[in-house]
C-alpha cells in the first residue's frame, strides 16, 4: 500500500489516476473515532495511492477532496478541477433565481 | 446492501457515525457507475454515447452497509450535507496546537493503549 506523505501529492496522483479509468477508480474513506484516525484511499485496481492522518485541520481538505471527486464522477473525468469553488457559486446564482421565479 | 434516497441515506450515516464512537470504523466509497450492466452498456456505447453516469456512494460500518445514488441534480445538495455530517462527527482527530503539548501527549499514550490490545494470539 503506498501511503503518500504530501497531501497535494495524494490529491494529484488520486484526480491522475481516476483519468486515467474513470469506470473502476473508487475512493474509499475509512474514519475510526475510537482511534482519532482517517485513512483515504484512492485505487483502480491497478495501481493504489493511501493517506493517513489524525489531524483535525485534514478533515478541511479532505472535504475539498470529497467535492473535487464528486464533480469528476457525475460530469466527467473532462472536468476542469482546477476551479472546484469556481463551479459552487455559479451554481448557487442559478439556484437563488429559480427561488425568485417561485414565488 | 441497502440501496437508499440520498436524505435517508445521510440520516442512516449519521447514525452509523454515532454507532461507532466508542469502537469500530466507518468506511464511505465514493465511485462512478452506469448503474447498468455491462452487455447493456457496450451495446450503448456501440450505438451512441448517451450513457448517464451517477456517483455511487457506499458507507458501511462492518455489520451493515447501505448506499445510495447521485445524479448530477442532486450531488451538491448531498455534497453540502455530506460536509456537514462530516463536520459534526469527525472531531476525534488532534488539534494541532504546538501550545497544548499535554493533549498530544494524552492523544500518544491513548493511541499507544490501543496497539497493545489487538496483539493477543490464541495458544495451541
Amino acid at each position: 500500500m503506498v501511503y503518500i506523505d504530501s497531501w497535494d501529492d495524494f490529491v494529484e496522483r488520486s484526480v491522475q489516476i481516476f483519468r486515467d479509468d474513470p469506470h473502476s477508480t473508487r475512493y474509499v474513506m475509512k474514519y475510526r473515532h475510537c482511534d482519532g484516525k482517517l485513512v483515504l484511499k484512492v485505487t483502480d485496481n491497478r495501481v493504489c495511492v493511501k493517506f493517513k492522518t489524525e489531524q483535525a485541520q485534514d478533515v478541511k481538505k479532505m472535504e475539498k477532496l470529497n467535492n473535487i471527486f464528486f464533480t469528476l464522477m457525475v460530469r466527467g473525468p473532462d472536468v476542469d478541477i482546477a476551479e472546484v469553488t469556481g463551479k459552487e457559486p455559479a451554481e448557487q446564482q442559478v439556484s437563488k433565481k429559480g427561488r425568485g421565479r417561485r414565488q | 446492501m441497502v440501496l437508499l434516497q440520498p436524505d435517508p441515506f445521510l440520516n442512516e450515516l449519521t447514525n452509523m457515525y454515532e454507532r461507532t464512537k466508542e469502537k469500530g470504523s466507518v468506511w464511505v466509497t465514493f465511485k462512478r457507475s452506469s448503474m447498468k450492466p455491462k452487455a447493456k452498456r457496450k451495446k450503448l456505447e456501440s450505438a451512441g454515447e448517451v450513457i448517464e453516469y451517477r456517483c455511487l456512494v457506499r458507507a458501511t460500518d462492518a455489520k451493515k452497509t447501505i448506499s445510495t445514488s447521485l445524479a448530477a441534480k442532486d450531488y451538491l445538495r448531498f455534497q453540502a450535507s455530506y460536509a456537514t455530517v462530516l463536520k459534526a462527527h469527525m472531531n476525534a482527530l488532534k488539534k494541532r496546537e504546538r501550545k497544548d503539548k499535554k493533549k498530544s501527549a494524552e492523544g500518544e499514550k491513548k493511541a499507544a493503549a490501543d496497539q497493545n490490545k489487538p496483539t493477543s494470539k490464541p495458544n495451541p
